[in-house]
Formats: structure tokens, sequence, C-alpha cells
């Protein structure tokens, strides 16, 4: 089961955009990273800046945010640092901007992913979210844009969403921070283990690439006990996806556990450069 | 105060030998810097690769064969047979010569870096089809072992190059594929998929690149005759001369019509304001940009409408799972629908 | 190469090259389908879509005005036209109040203020003299067109109207073996040469991306726009009848702007045939749907982020430029300043071109902010031509009063119309600033090409020039 976010809200104490604070760039100490993904143009940026104060770079084409932008806020008992990461349609192909998003998520280990997703352009968006949640269940989506949707007439329900999808869902209209408490609280669920996702897996429809998958799964299991996601792994070494196997060698999927914080900080320093 | 004619008259002078001296490829400079590079290395690398290629088709490898396949002197020929022996990866028995095993292994790398650059010329770059081969035979011989583990790990470890031949692995396996047989050798009616273009000689190629011939193609052989080879390829008829057919490769596949193979028709057909469903994406989509298609969620089943042409024509926007996105032509006429009745 | 086979990974990893033979050509397509299957049957199961399906009137009438053939490209054109003029005639007011404020006021201010701490000559110039002018030259003359510029650039941009430039764009670009998205990278030079190359990260073919990083120069950045404006209004517009001046200075601007952007598909092209040889590689690029720009918040936003940060970037280049420019200007050596020999060595070379030394010395000097090449210049004509009356001594900027006296100046200096269109022609095709040189060089990662992209404009500029000014003196002889 999932948490109905709307409703936990209603009742906790915290349902409050006050116990929000705005940390810009102060980001020295924090608890949590929270990292936001999502196709470009979906207002991911938006979300950033409505959450830090920071003024990101926002505009309307695709592809604008090139880098990635962090900055931090304050919520709850907890500081949390937010990535604002480049916008990408997927996790797969091999553009430069989709590696800074991928290999946050993968080697970033965010303690929550906040998907960003387009309501008037769902099914498009669903198809990052399913990839998104196959390397981490520590996700939550942003239904953003529900004005325009609205607009064309689009309804959309949610606590379905949330429960095919496994993981709480909020909607929102980023540009007027609406739903901004509501995702706070999700993120702050999330980040906190209060919130139990059980994330939706993709049916492979062939099932030769279906049994492939399985095996080299069965093998990465057997070798790395402790990797969180080693089916999309898997799936990663059968696309020939020459990064990974080299994350594999050096470690850096393997060893690290969740919860490790300078251990990630310093792997986060490292891709900081790229 | 100097004469403006006279100062112009000079400068054309100079921009022409600049010209002359610079221009890509064919400048002065550059061919000279290439005939430099034309090395021992280079011939050794030229030879083994012959060999190997002799003996993988079970014909015989001569001073004579060598000359004429790498064109050099026979004397030359000659002299890089020597160093090769030297080198111990080669053995003569009597006028033929045998590769060693380390010979083998040796002329397999520089056949996989060839291949290897060929399928990133076609991947990754715009390149020509036609140049993929010319500049690949140069690069072979440049690139070290590190330079081939990065390129093979960048394109994701491809298995065969653009043209169908399977590329050597690291360790020096190679692995041919099913039974290939020439188009010409086809029944008549039987359906087969085009798996390997042969990319040499490049007259050939060219010509066969020309009449649209691409690997994943499937064809059904209709006639052939010691004069001439008709086939349908697609929806379209071909007829080739022998010694063009005998470059294609081919596997037979299960008897279906060929109308079906391809089915449907081109997406840079379909009228603005039409909607058409996909039904397959030609095999020349391909590397980065099929992988962009798919992602973007163009795939066999997937409803598109035609929304605009731009102000010049050219790119047209289609309506793609509820994303207007834009397309080139060349890249819409590879992509196959089928419009609803 | 010795592989331990009993290593866990490598098991993994042969076992995945091998299964990879099996499934090889279709792995990724198998994949993306199954994907986008669940995907859209999730979707399907949370929306509910209207009855009739509404046609998005607004922005289906608005696209299909944008991107026809009769009026799409007069529209940009339009578009084009009156940002500029927007910028140019919007800038005119509150510059001249800044210069008032900076200049006429500060100067003698903190110069008096040094006179009266007893601060000697060289230090009160060299930080005063020096520094400081350079710095308040280029607040008042960039600060205006850039605050202007920026949040109507960015009202464009946030409404989705760039991305349709593009798609327009595309088929030239396309002709030129360049990629549309070119368009995005280059209307961002428009603001700043720096930001441009940064946007071209957007282009995946690595080839591409370098023709747009090395043509992006062509784009005419808001730090040549003054040089542009003040020469084309004092030598252009006076050409014909005054009610005439403004509008004829204003399209000779955009008719530079405009020969940039040809100079951008001709170079792109030159690059496509030779160094960077190769067909057009594919071009996918979402349209995304229109949104109401937020107006006060773009306003306030541009300003802040964009404005101040070029502006920020132009001042800590403009302070060390004010420096040596004064230095150069006071340092004697055998009875002539530094400024003075170099001017005198580059004179044959300058006039060779259709433009003089101090024209010449004025590029150099300006490497760092492009800003600096008016003031610089006239500080350099007094220099040398030993006008009396005008300017405020040795290597210091100045502002004339009007565009009279300015006039005046540059005619004791030797100009004529030909050294006008001529300087005009050399701030478009110049190497970069030092800025976007670095940022080129951190984007490409290469020594080899951020020469080129640096060297390749000045040769260009100079053939440019070259061949005009032959061709003009040779039109002249004969008249
Ligand atoms: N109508 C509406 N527009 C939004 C909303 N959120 C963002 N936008 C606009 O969508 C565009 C893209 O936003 P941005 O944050 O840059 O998207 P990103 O590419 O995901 O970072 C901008 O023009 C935003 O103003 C929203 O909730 N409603
Ligand atoms: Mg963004």
């Amino acid at each position: 089961m999932t948490t109905n976010t709307k409703e936990a809200c209603e009742t906790c104490p915290i349902h409050d955009a006050a116990a929000l604070k705005k940390l810009g760039v102060d980001m020295a100490e924090f608890d949590y990273v929270v990292a936001l993904a999502g196709n470009p143009n979906t207002g991911k940026s938006t979300v950033f800046n409505a959450l830090t104060g920071l003024r990101q770079h926002t505009g309307n084409w695709p592809g604008k945010t090139v880098t990635r932008a962090e900055g931090g806020f304050e919520y709850g008992e907890h500081k949390y640092k937010l990535v604002d990461l480049p916008g990408t349609y997927s996790l797969l192909a091999t553009s430069l901007d989709e590696e800074v998003a991928r290999d946050f998520i993968l080697f970033g280990q965010p303690d929550v992913t906040i998907v960003v997703v387009d309501a008037t352009r769902l099914e498009r968006n669903l198809n990052l979210v399913l990839q998104v949640m196959e390397i981490t269940s520590r996700v939550v989506v942003a239904l953003n844009l529900m004005d325009e949707a609205e607009r064309h007439g689009i309804e959309i329900d949610d606590r379905r969403l949330a429960r095919d999808l496994g993981v709480p869902v909020v909607p929102m209209i980023a540009r007027q921070s609406d739903g901004v408490p509501e995702l706070l609280q999700a993120v702050s669920e999330v980040a906190n283990n209060k919130t139990l996702s059980k994330p939706y897996r993709v049916k492979y429809t062939s099932p030769e690439l279906k049994r492939a998958v399985e095996k080299v799964s069965k093998e990465i299991e057997a070798a790395y006990p402790e990797l969180p996601n080693a089916h999309w792994v898997a799936v990663r070494l059968l696309d020939g996806d020459e990064r990974i196997v080299e994350a594999l060698r050096k470690g850096e999927l393997g060893d690290l556990k969740h919860g490790d914080l300078e251990q990630r900080s310093a792997n986060l320093q490292v891709f900081g450069n790229q | 105060m100097y004469n403006p004619l006279f100062a112009l008259l000079i400068a054309v002078l100079l921009t022409a030998l600049g010209i002359l001296l610079f221009t890509p490829e064919r400048g002065a400079f550059w061919k000279w810097q290439r005939t430099r590079q034309l090395t021992e290395r280079v011939l050794r690398e030229d030879a083994l690769k012959h060999i190997y290629h002799c003996e993988n088709h079970n014909e015989i490898a001569s001073i004579d064969s060598l000359a004429g396949a790498i064109s050099i002197s026979t004397n030359q020929a000659a002299e890089v047979i020597e160093s090769l022996q030297e080198l111990e990866l080669l053995k003569a028995e009597g006028a033929r010569f045998r590769l060693l095993a380390t010979g083998r292994e040796y002329a397999l790398q520089v056949i996989r870096a060839h291949r290897l650059y060929e399928r990133y010329l076609a991947d990754e770059t715009g390149y020509d089809e036609v140049d993929w081969h010319q500049k690949a035979h140069q690069q072979e011989h440049n690139l070290s072992p590190e330079d081939i583990a990065t390129l093979s790990a960048r394109l994701g470890h491809p298995t065969h190059d653009p043209h169908g031949d399977p590329i050597p692995m690291s360790d020096g396996t190679i692995i041919y594929p099913e039974e290939r047989i020439a188009l010409a050798d086809l029944a008549p009616d039987t359906i087969a998929r085009i798996v390997h273009l042969e990319d040499e000689p490049e007259s050939i190629y060219a010509q066969l690149v020309a009449e649209g011939l691409h690997i994943g193609q499937e064809v059904r052989l209709l006639e052939t005759s010691p004069k001439r080879i008709r086939f349908l390829a697609g929806e379209n008829e071909r007829i080739l001369a022998p010694i063009f057919a005998a470059n294609i490769a081919v596997i037979p596949i299960s008897e279906e019509p060929v109308e079906e193979i391809l089915p449907g028709y081109p997406l840079s057909e379909v009228p603005i304001g039409t909607e058409a469903e996909v039904v397959a994406l030609s095999a020349r989509i391909r590397g980065v940009e099929r992988r962009r298609l798919m992602d973007l969620g163009i795939l066999p089943g997937t409803n598109i409408e035609v929304e605009m042409s731009s102000a010049s024509g050219d790119p047209v926007a289609y309506r793609v799972r509820g994303a207007v996105i834009a397309l080139r032509k060349s890249q819409a006429a590879h992509i196959n629908v089928s419009t609803k009745a | 190469m010795t592989i331990e086979k009993t290593n866990p990974l490598d098991n993994i990893l042969s076992t995945a090259q091998s299964l990879r033979w099996e499934i090889d050509v279709d792995f990724h397509e198998k994949l993306t389908e199954s994907i986008y299957t669940d995907a859209a049957q999730i979707a399907d199961r949370a929306t509910t879509r209207p009855e009739e399906k509404p046609r998005f009137d607004f922005d289906r009438t608005l696209d299909k005005i944008i991107t026809s053939k009769t009026w799409g490209f007069p529209l940009m054109l339009v578009l084009l036209m009156i940002v500029f003029w927007l910028t140019i005639s919007g800038a005119n007011v509150p510059s001249s109040m800044l210069a008032t404020l900076l200049l006429d006021t500060g100067h003698p201010f903190l110069k008096g203020l040094a006179a009266s701490i007893g601060m000697p000559w060289w230090l009160d110039g060299f930080l005063i003299d020096g520094m400081y002018m350079a710095t308040a030259w280029v607040i008042s003359v960039m600060l205006p067109p850039m605050a202007i510029f920026f949040p109507l650039f960015t009202l464009l941009e946030d409404f989705g109207y760039l991305p349709r430039v593009a798609f327009n764009l595309d088929n030239l670009f396309r002709k030129s073996g360049a990629h549309g998205k070119q368009a995005l990278s280059m209307t961002m030079g428009f603001g700043c040469n720096a930001a441009g190359v940064v946007a071209t990260r957007i282009i995946d073919s690595p080839r591409e991306r370098l023709i747009a990083i090395l043509t992006n120069n062509f784009a005419l950045c808001n730090g040549r726009w003054p040089t542009q404006i003040l020469i084309a209004s004092l030598f252009i517009g006076a050409l014909v009848p005054a009610q005439l001046a403004g509008f004829v200075s204003a399209l000779a601007v955009v008719g530079i702007a405009l020969l940039g952007i040809f100079l951008t598909f001709l170079s792109s092209r030159f690059l496509s045939k030779t160094v960077l040889k190769g067909e057009v590689s594919t071009f996918s690029l979402e349209l995304p749907p229109y949104r109401p720009p937020r107006i006060w918040q773009t306003i306030y936003t541009s300003i802040i982020d964009r404005t101040l940060v070029v502006l920020w970037r132009a001042i800590v280049f403009a302070l060390p430029a004010g420096a040596v420019l004064w230095l150069s200007a006071n340092v004697i050596i055998a009875g002539t300043s530094i400024a003075g020999h170099l001017i005198n060595f580059l004179e044959p070379f300058g006039l060779l071109l259709g433009l003089n030394g101090v024209i010449l010395v004025a590029f150099i000097v300006a490497i760092p902010a492009n800003e600096i090449v008016i003031p610089t210049i006239m500080m350099l004509t007094v220099l040398v031509s030993g006008v009396t009356g005008v300017g405020e001594g040795a290597g210091v900027m100045f502002e004339l009063e009007s565009g009279m006296e300015t006039m005046a100046l540059f005619q004791a200096g030797g100009w004529t119309l030909l050294t006008a269109v001529n300087l005009m022609l050399f701030s478009l095709i110049h190497n970069p600033c030092s800025t976007t040189i670095y940022t080129i060089y951190k984007e490409t990662g290469s020594k080899k090409w951020t020469w080129i992209a640096s060297l390749a404009p000045v040769i260009m500029g100079f053939a440019v020039t070259f061949v005009v000014a032959q061709v003009w003196r040779l039109i002249e002889s004969l008249l």
C-alpha cells in the first residue's frame, strides 16, 4: 500500500507551506539528497525554484537546462539538498544530458527522486517514470501542469495512478506553487522511510527478452546480493552499456550501502566535475 | 599610395596558392603527408589482412595477388612478406604462405579496428556510406588497442559493422552468421534478408547503395539468368548485372509475401492533417538515431498525426503520443506507416 | 591479457555478451516497446479525455501562421526588427542618464576626492582614469540595452517561439550541413556568444555541435551592438535626410546582423564541406505547447540572472583593460607612449584594410570585452591626432556631448565612410571575446578547435575588409 498523500496531509500537523524554509544555495549540511528528473519542459526547474527560492533558468524549449543545478531547502526537522537534472525522454539512449541525469540517479543515489510529469502527456512521461522506478523505488511523481490539463479537458485520477505505479503521486501547478506542501510531505515521507513504495515493474512483451534478462539478473543477484536494482543492471548489460560494466568493475554500484552519507557525498563530487 | 588592383591581384594569387596546398584531402600538403604515413607498418598490416581474407575464402595468397590487392610493386610485396616472416607472423610453404596463429590474431585486430571504425562512422558521424570504407581503411592502422577498446565501449560493443560483417571480439574470436549465400544463388521466389553488402570494390558498392539496397532489407528473387538478376526489394523491382549481385549476401527466410515484409508506405508521404500508424522502422535508421526515435515513442503500433510543415517545407511536425515532434523528411522516409481506412 | 575466469563479474559479462549475440538486433526496440506499452496502459487507466476531442485551436492556429510558407519568414524578420528597435531606441535615454551620472558627475567627483587626499597623479590616473572610467563606460553603454534585450528575448523564449524558429530555419541549416537546433544556439548568441556556445549542448552530433560552436561568433552579440549603432548613426545616417536618418541607421544595423546570419550559413557550409565533412545527421525537435509567459516574473528574473551576470563579467574584464589602456598611454618609451608605438606599427596594415592603426589596437585591447572598442578608439584617436580641447587626458575614456563632436574627432583621425563601413564589418567578423574563447575551450576540450575558433574569424575579417577596401578604392579612382 502507498500512502495517499492528500489524506495523510489533511491530518498531519505540518501541512503548512510555512514549514518550508528555502535555503537557496546554502547546502553546507544536508540530511537528504533529492533529485528532480523528468522529460524536458515539464516544469522541473519551476519546481526547483519553488522549493529553493533560487531562480534557475526556465524557458519554453526542450533542452535549455543542460547542466545540473543544486539548491537547498529545509522542511520539518530536516535539511534537503535538491538537484535539478537536465530533461530526458529516457534513460536508455546515449546523449550527454541523459548521461548526466542517469548517472546522478544511479551513482548519486539520491534519497528521493522526484519525477516531474506533464499531466497532458501522461503516456510519454510515464515511459521515463517506469525507467526511473527500475533504478530506484524511492520515487515521488509530481503530476505537474494540472492547469493545462484542465484547460484541455483532461481529467486525471491521481489516486488510481498512484496505486498503479506503486509510488506517491502529487498533482501540482508548479508555476503557482500549487501542490508544493503536498509534494514536500510526500518527499519527506519517502526520505524518512514512512512510505513503503512498491514500484510497478515493466512486463516484457517478448519472451526471448524476458528470458535473457532473467538469466543475467539471476547471476547478478548471486554475485552482488546487496545491489538494489539487479534487474535494471541486467537490462543495461544486455543493451551493451559500457558505463555500467565499468561501474560494476569499480564497485560503484555494488558496495554503496544506502545511508552511508560521507561515501555518498564523495561520490557526488566525482560526478559533479563532469 | 599603392594601386588597389595590384593588391587585389597579389591577394588572389596568395589565396590560390593556399588552396592548392591545403585543400583537405586533395591539397599538395596533405598528399605529401599521406605518402609519408604509408609506412612499413601499414603495408604489413594490409598484407596480413589480404592473406587472412584469402585463407578465409580458400584462395591462394601469392606475392602477385598481394601486390595487386594493395597496389604495390612485386618487389615491395616480396619485401613485406619477408619482414612478416622475420616477425614470425607468417610461414612460407613453397610459393604460398600461411598465417601463423600470431599473424592471424594480428590480422583480426586490424579487421576489428576497421569494422568498429566503420560502425562508428555509420552511427555517430554524418559521413556518407560510400566514404566509410576509405576512412576506416586509413584509421585502422592508427588506432591503438586502448583506442579500439574505448571505441567499442562507446558504441555499446557492437557485434556487426554497418555492412553486416561480424566484428571480431577483443580476444580475436569471430562469429560468422548462419549460412549466408549470394543473392544469385537463391532459388526463384524465395524470400531472403540482405545480411551483407561487400564494400570492395568501391565502385560496385556505391552502385548498390545508389540502388537503395541496405542491410536488413528483405528481397524476393524473381529471375536469374547469366545476364541479369531480377528481384524485389521492398516494393520495388531491381535489376542487377551478376557481377553486382555477387556482392550481395543474403539469408533465406520463411516465405511470407514480400509486400508484407515492409508493409505500408513512408511517413513522409502522408498528407498533413492525416493520422497513420507506424508499422516498421527501416533498418536504415541506425544507431543513436534509431534509439532516439524509439525513446521519443515512435515504435511499431504508435499512432502518428501529421501536424504541420515548416515554413521552408522540410522538417514536418508530427503529433506522437501527445507531443509535437519535428522530423526531417529524410528520416520520415524511413518510417513506414499504414493509414487507417 | 589474462583474465581470471573465476571473477563473477566476468562470468556475468560473458553471459550477457553471448545472449547479446542471440538477440542483438532488436533488443533496444523490444525493450522500449515493452516500456511504452505498459506506460500507455497505466496512463489510459488514469486519464479521462473529453468525449469529443477539442482541437487546441489557439495553438494550432498560431502554429499555422508562424510556420506558414508565406508568413513564417517575414514574421521572424519583423520580430527581429522589433526586438532590435526596442532595444536601440529604448536604451538611448537611460544610457545617457547613466553616462551623465557615472562619467560627467562621478568622474570629476572622484578626481576631486583623490586630489583632496593628496593621491599621487599616477595612482589616481591608474585607478580613476583607467579602471573606473573603463568600467563606467561599459556600464552606461551596456546595461540599458541588455536590460531591455534579455527580458524581451526571455518573453519570446517562455512563450515557446524559439523552437518554432529552429523548426523554420532547419532546412537552411540542413543545406549548410548543420543542425536545425543551431538556430537556438545562434539566437542565444545574439544575447551573448558565450551563452550561445554553452547552448550548443542540445545538439547531439559532435560534428554539428562543433560547427555550431565555431560559427556562433557570427551572431552579433550585445557587446558589439553599441559599436554598430554608434557608427551607423554617425556615418550611415548622415548620408540621408535627417528625418530618415534613424530608420536608415537601424536598417544598417539589422543589415549587419543579417549578414552575420548569412555568414553563419556560409561558414557552416564551408566547414561541413571541408574539415568537418559529413552528411547532416538527424534532427528531432519537440515543439512544446505555447505557454503564456509571466511577464513581471520574466522581467525580474532575466534582469537579475542574465543581465547582471553578463554585466558582472564585463566589469571584471573592463577593470584590467582600463588599467592596461591607461598604462599604455602613459608609459613613455623613446618619446612616444607604448600605445603610440603599437599604433604606428599597425598603421600601414590598418590602412591597407581600410581601417587604421588606432582601430586595430582598440580591437586588441578590447579582446576581454567588446564593449570598450568605441571608447578606446576615441581615446587613442585623441592621443595620436593631437586634437585639443577634447577628452580628459592621455589614457582616459570620455564621452562627447554630441554626435557632431564625435564626428569631428573621427574626421580629425582621418576617417572616411570606408573606415566606418569596414569598422562595422570588422566588428561583426573578428575574434570572439576572451570569455567566449574560454567557454569554447571548456566545451570542446580541444586546444586545436579553440585556436581555429579564435583565429579563423580574424582572418576572415581581414579578408573581407581588405577586399571591400580595395574594391572601394578602385571604384573611387575610376569615378
Ligand atoms: N501553465 C503552467 N506552466 C508551467 C507550469 N510549470 C511550469 N510551467 C512552464 O513550463 C515551461 C517549462 O518549465 P521549466 O521549469 O523550464 O521546465 P524544465 O525543462 O522541466 O526545467 C516554463 O515556461 C514554465 O513557466 C505549470 O504548472 N503550469
Ligand atoms: Mg529545466
